[in-house]
C-alpha cells in the first residue's frame, strides 16, 4: 500500500514540476521527487531484503534530494541564470498533452507489464515518468531547465531499476552516481564564459 | 595488465597539470606504451579477463582496442601543434589534455567491458568528457554547441541506459544478477522467457546508440557539433567514441540476433538506408571539410552496422578499421587544409613547399580517394565483401529481388558520395589560388602512422585475422 | 427524513457564517480589528431595504437571472452526501448532475454580467468563462474517480460507502482526487490564488465583476448564492474526502461535520493570507495542474489499482 501512494507522489511532483514557471520552484519539485524516490528504495529495499538497494536508497536522499539542488542553486546564483522559465508549450496544450503521453506511455508499457515479474504497473508509471522528463527537456528553452529534465530521467531511469529488476548491481548504480557528479562538473566547467584568449 | 593500458593515460592526466612548455612532448612516448600490454594481449588466449568477469578482452575486444590506441596515439602527436594552427590559451590547451586522459579511461573500460552496466558507465563518462572537449574553442557557436551536445548526448546515453534496463529485467529471470554480462547472454539468449522484452530494449537501445552516431535524425546535430570544435576533438569523435558505440552495437546484435533474426534485420536495414539517403545528399551539399568529413563519417557508420547485420562481419570489422584510421587523419589534415580559412575549399591541396609539404598533400590526396573506396584502399575490399555478404543472406530468405533493388540504390548514393569527393579532390588540387601553408613535423608523424597502419591492414594475415574474430 | 431537512436548513443558514469566518480569520492574521461573525446576515437585510435599480440598457434577463443563479444552487443542496447515519439521502444523483448545477448557475450569472453593457460586466463574465472551462472537466474527472473508488456513481451513495470503508487500497488516486478538488475548490468560488472577492478593483476582480451593476433585492440574492455555493462545495469535500466521524450519535456527528465546514473554511483562509493572485494567464497553470491530476487520480486508478 504504501508503496503506491509513495509511486503516486513521484509522478504528482513530476507533474507539477511540468507546469511550474520559475526555476527555484523546479529545484524544489525535483528535490521532492528524488526524496520520494529515495524513501521508495528504501521500502522495495526493506521488502526484498536487499543491501544494495538500501544503500542506494540512502544516496540518492543525500546526493540527489540535498546535495544536487544545493549545487544547482549555488550555480544559478553564480552564474545568474535566467529564473523565469516560462514553457515553450503553454498551460492549454500541456493540459491536453500530459494526458496523452500518460495513455500513450501505459499503453505502450501493458505488454511488457505481462512479462515482468513483480507489480507491472509501476513499469508503466516509471516509464511515462521517462517521457514527461522528455516533455520538461523540449518544453523550457533555459539550459538550466533542461539540466533538471535530464536529471529527472535519471530519477525515472532509477526507478525503473528498482521495480523492473529489483535493483541493478550495486557497482552498476555506483557507477551511474560517479557518472552524475561528473556530469556536475562538467556543466560547471561549461556554464564559465571565459573570455577569449590567444 | 589493467594498469599497463590505463597508464598512458594517467601519464597524461598527470602532466596536464604541469606548466612547463615542454612537457607535452613527453606524451607522444608515453602513449606508445599502451601498445606493449596490447601487443601481449594478442598473444595471450582469449577470453583473457583482465578484471573478473567486467572487462573481458577476446578477439573482438583486442581489435577494436588496438585500433582505438592507435588513433590516440596519432592524436597525440598531432596535438602538440594545436596552438599553432588555432587560438587556444594555455589554460585550455591543458583542461584539454585532462578531458583526453578521462575520455581515454573511459573509452578502455567500455571497449574491453563484458558487462552492460560497465559498458554503459565507460559510455558515459567518455561522452561527458568530450563536452569539455568541445568547448575549448571559445566562440559563442561552440558553446551553444558544446550545451547542444550535452543534452542530446545524455538523452541519448539514457535511452541506451533504459535499453539495458530492460535488456537486463527479460535475462533476469534465468541468470539471475549475471544478466548483465555479454558472453552469459549470447550463450543464453534463446532461453530467455520473453523476448519481445528482449528487442524493445535493444531497440530502444539501439536508437539510442544510432542517435550517438549521427543516424537519422540527428545527422546535422554531429556535423554541427564538429564544425564547432577543434580538429583533434572531431578526430577523437569519429575515431575512438564511435568505435566504442559500434562495439557495442556489435554485441547487442548479436545477441539480438538470436533472438529474432528477421525483426533485427528489418529495423536496421532501413534505419540505415534512411540514414545513408539523407546522408548522401548532405554530403552533396556539404561546403566545408569538417561537415563533410563528418557526414561521410555517419556514412561509413550505417555501412559498417549494415554489413554487421547481414553477417558480413569481416566486411564490417574491415571497413572499421579503415575508416578509423582514414577519417581521423582526414581530420587531423584539416588543421592544416583550412589553415587560410574555412571554406577554401579550392586550392587546398596547392602551396606546399618543401619534402613535409610534399608528403603531406600526397598523403591526403591518397587519403580523400581511399575514402570514397578506391582501390587498393581496404574500403574497396570491404564493401565488396559487404555487398556479397548481403546478397549471400538475401539467398537465404524470399528477398533477393528487394535485396538487389537495395543494393543498387546503395550504389547510387554511394555514387552521389563519390562523384562529390572527386570534385572537391580536382578543385583542391588543380583550382583555386597558392596559397602558402605550413605542415609540422608531429601532424606529418601522425598520418604517415595512419598510413602505416592502413598498408598493415591490407596484409592477407590481417584479412586472416579479421576472418577468424567472430 | 427529519435529520436531512435539518441539515439543509443549518447549512443555508450558517452559509454567510462561514464565509465571513474566513473573512474575520484573515483579518484576525493580519492584525487589523475583524468585523462580526453576523455581519453577513445584516449585509442581507440592508440590502433587502436598498432600492433595486436596473441599468438602462439591461433587459429581462436582469429580472429573472438573480433567481436563476440562486435556484440551481438551491437544488443541488438536496443532492448532497448524507451528515449523520441514518439519514435520507439522494443517491442517484452523480457527477455530471451536479457539476452541471452549479454551471447553470454560473452560466446565469455570466448572462447577468453581460446584461448590463457595462465594460466590467462584459470582461468579468468572459473572464469566469475562462476559468469555468477549466473548472468543469476537473470537477467531472475528480468527482467521478472518487465515485469509482467508493463503488457507486451516485454521489450521495459515495458519500456513505466512504464513510464506511475508507479505501486504504487506492491512497494514491484519493490523494491526486483530493488535491485536485481542493484546487477547484478555492477556483470555483473565487478565492486567492484565482480571484480577490474582496477587491473591485479591475485588474483583479472575475466575481464582483460580474456583479457591479446589480443592487438591491437581486445583490441579496447573488451574495446568498455565493455562499451557498461555498457551503456545497465545502460539504463535498467534507463528505468524500473527510469521511470519518459518521458512526457517531446524530448530534455529535453534525457537530463534527461542522467542525470540519470550519476547518476547510480555515485552511481556504490561510492560503488566501499566504498566497499572492495569480495573474490571469497563470490561472491555467493552476488549473491544468487539478486537471492532469484528477486524469491521473483515474488513471492510477483504473491502470495501476492504486
Amino acid at each position: 500500500m504504501g508503496v503506491d501512494f509513495f509511486i503516486g507522489l513521484f509522478l504528482a511532483t513530476l507533474i507539477v514540476a511540468l507546469f511550474t514557471s520559475r526555476l527555484y520552484r523546479l529545484i524544489f519539485w525535483y528535490s521532492m521527487n528524488s526524496l520520494v524516490l529515495g524513501i521508495l528504495a528504501l521500502m522495495i529495499g526493506k521488502a526484498l531484503d536487499d543491501k544494495a538497494m538500501l544503500v542506494t536508497g540512502i544516496a540518492t536522499l543525500v546526493i540527489k534530494a540535498v546535495g544536487i539542488p544545493y549545487m544547482l542553486k549555488h550555480f544559478s546564483e553564480k552564474f545568474h541564470f535566467v529564473r523565469q522559465i516560462q514553457p515553450q508549450i503553454s498551460a492549454h496544450y500541456a493540459i491536453i498533452l500530459i494526458p496523452a503521453i500518460l495513455v500513450f506511455t501505459f499503453y505502450l508499457s501493458e505488454p511488457i507489464t505481462h512479462m515482468i515479474e513483480g507489480n507491472a504497473n509501476y513499469i508503466a508509471i516509471s516509464i511515462s515518468s521517462l517521457f514527461l522528463s522528455l516533455l520538461l527537456m523540449m518544453e523550457h528553452r533555459h539550459v538550466a531547465p533542461k539540466i533538471i529534465g535530464f536529471l529527472s530521467m535519471e530519477n525515472a531511469l532509477f526507478l525503473l531499476g528498482i521495480t523492473a529488476t529489483g535493483g541493478m548491481p550495486m557497482l552498476v548504480e555506483l557507477g551511474i552516481f560517479f557518472d552524475l557528479l561528473m556530469a556536475i562538473v562538467v556543466m560547471n566547467l561549461l556554464f564559465h564564459k571565459e573570455e577569449v584568449s590567444s | 595488465m589493467l594498469i599497463l593500458l590505463v597508464l598512458p593515460a594517467l601519464v597524461m592526466f598527470a602532466v596536464s597539470f604541469s606548466h612547463h612548455r615542454k612537457a607535452k612532448f613527453l606524451l607522444p612516448i608515453s602513449s606508445v606504451a599502451i601498445l606493449l600490454p596490447i601487443v601481449k594481449l594478442f598473444w595471450l588466449p582469449k577470453p583473457y579477463a583482465i578484471w573478473g568477469n567486467y572487462l573481458v578482452a577476446d578477439r573482438l575486444d583486442t581489435y577494436v582496442l588496438l585500433i582505438s590506441s592507435l588513433v590516440g596515439i596519432g592524436v597525440t602527436l598531432a596535438l602538440l601543434t594545436l596552438d599553432k594552427h588555432v587560438k587556444v590559451s594555455p589554460k585550455a590547451y591543458r583542461r584539454f589534455y585532462r578531458f583526453f586522459a578521462i575520455f581515454w579511461v573511459g573509452l578502455i573500460i567500455s571497449i574491453l567491458a563484458n558487462h552492460m552496466g560497465i559498458y554503459w558507465i565507460g559510455l558515459e563518462l567518455a561522452t561527458l568528457s568530450t563536452v569539455y572537449m568541445i568547448k575549448t574553442n571559445h566562440t559563442p557557436a561552440a558553446h551553444k554547441e558544446a550545451w547542444n551536445y550535452m543534452i542530446v548526448g545524455a538523452i541519448a546515453i539514457s535511452l541506451v541506459l533504459f535499453g539495458i534496463i530492460l535488456m537486463y529485467a527479460s535475462a533476469k529471470p534465468i541468470l539471475g544478477e549475471e544478466a548483465m554480462r555479454f558472453d552469459l547472454l549470447l550463450s543464453h539468449a534463446k532461453e530467455i522467457p520473453s523476448p519481445f522484452l528482449f528487442e524493445m530494449g535493444f531497440a530502444i537501445a539501439t536508437v539510442g546508440m544510432f542517435v550517438k552516431m549521427g543516424f537519422f535524425p540527428m545527422n546535422l546535430w554531429l556535423a554541427n557539433i564538429e564544425r564547432a570544435s577543434f580538429y583533434p576533438v572531431a578526430a577523437l569523435f569519429s575515431g575512438i567514441l564511435e568505435s566504442a558505440v559500434i562495439i557495442g552495437f556489435f554485441r547487442f546484435s548479436k545477441i539480438a540476433e538470436q533472438i529474432n533474426y528477421a525483426h533485427l534485420y528489418g529495423f536496421v536495414f532501413v534505419y540505415t538506408l534512411l540514414t545513408i539517403f539523407i546522408v548522401a545528399f548532405l554530403i552533396f551539399r556539404a561546403k566545408d571539410f569538417m561537415r563533410l568529413f563528418s557526414l561521410s563519417g555517419v556514412e561509413h557508420m550505417a555501412l559498417i552496422a549494415l554489413f554487421w547485420v547481414s553477417g558480413g562481419t569481416f566486411a564490417a570489422l574491415l571497413h572499421f578499421g579503415a575508416h578509423a584510421f582514414l577519417k581521423p587523419a582526414l581530420f587531423l589534415s584539416t588543421g592544416v587544409l583550412e589553415s587560410r580559412g574555412k571554406y577554401r575549399i579550392a586550392g587546398a591541396l596547392r602551396g606546399y613547399k618543401g619534402k613535409k609539404g610534399e608528403l603531406f598533400w600526397v598523403l591526403v590526396s591518397l587519403f580523400l580517394l581511399a575514402i570514397i573506396s578506391l582501390p587498393p584502399s581496404p574500403m574497396f575490399f570491404s564493401e565488396l565483401y559487404g555487398f556479397a555478404a548481403m546478397v549471400e543472406m538475401a539467398k537465404q530468405s524470399d528477398h533477393m529481388l528487394a535485396m538487389i533493388a537495395a543494393i543498387l540504390f546503395l550504389l547510387v548514393l554511394l555514387s552521389v558520395i563519390f562523384y562529390r569527393f572527386v570534385t572537391l579532390y580536382q578543385s583542391m588540387k588543380y583550382e583555386g589560388k597558392e596559397e602558402e601553408k605550413r605542415v609540422y613535423g608531429s601532424e606529418l608523424a601522425a598520418l604517415v602512422l595512419f598510413a602505416l597502419c592502413l598498408l598493415v591492414l591490407l596484409l592477407p594475415s590481417s584479412f586472416a585475422y579479421l576472418r577468424s574474430i567472430v | 427524513m427529519i435529520a436531512y431537512l435539518v441539515t439543509i436548513t443549518i447549512l443555508l443558514l450558517i452559509a454567510p457564517i462561514l464565509l465571513f469566518f474566513i473573512k474575520v480569520l484573515k483579518m484576525r492574521m493580519l492584525y487589523k480589528k475583524p468585523v462580526s461573525l453576523l455581519q453577513g446576515y445584516r449585509n442581507v437585510a440592508k440590502l433587502m431595504q436598498k432600492e433595486t435599480l436596473i441599468s438602462e440598457e439591461a433587459s429581462g434577463m436582469t429580472r429573472v437571472a438573480p433567481f436563476l443563479v440562486l435556484s440551481p444552487l438551491l437544488v443541488t443542496l438536496f443532492f448532497l452526501p448524507p451528515v449523520v447515519q441514518g439519514a435520507f439521502y439522494v443517491s442517484f444523483v452523480d457527477a455530471f448532475t451536479i457539476t452541471g448545477l452549479i454551471a447553470l448557475s454560473t452560466f446565469f450569472l455570466m448572462l447577468l454580467g453581460l446584461d448590463s453593457a457595462s465594460a466590467f460586466g462584459g470582461m468579468g463574465s468572459s473572464r469566469e468563462a475562462f476559468i469555468s472551462a477549466l473548472v468543469e472537466p476537473a470537477m467531472i474527472l475528480t468527482v467521478f474517480s472518487v465515485s469509482m473508488m467508493a463503488g457507486d456513481l451516485g454521489v450521495g451513495q459515495a458519500g456513505v460507502n466512504l464513510a464506511s470503508h475508507f479505501p486504504k487500497a487506492h491512497m494514491a488516486s484519493f490523494l491526486f482526487a483530493a488535491i485536485s478538488f481542493f484546487i477547484l475548490l478555492i477556483a470555483e468560488n473565487g478565492r486567492i490564488p484565482v480571484d480577490n472577492p474582496e477587491t473591485h478593483l479591475e485588474l483583479t476582480m472575475v466575481h464582483e465583476a460580474m456583479v457591479l451593476d446589480i443592487t438591491g433585492v437581486y445583490l441579496a440574492i447573488i451574495e446568498t448564492a455565493a455562499s451557498v455555493k461555498f457551503v456545497i462545495f465545502a460539504s463535498l469535500f467534507a463528505s468524500l474526502f473527510l469521511p470519518f466521524g459518521m458512526q457517531y450519535a446524530p448530534p455529535v456527528a453534525f457537530v463534527l461535520f461542522l467542525v470540519k465546514l470550519f476547518m476547510i473554511a480555515a485552511a481556504v483562509a490561510l492560503i488566501e493570507v499566504n498566497t499572492a493572485k495569480l495573474r490571469l494567464f497563470k490561472v491555467p497553470n493552476l488549473l491544468g495542474i487539478a486537471i492532469v491530476f484528477a486524469f491521473l487520480s483515474l488513471i492510477t486508478f483504473y491502470v495501476l489499482g492504486a
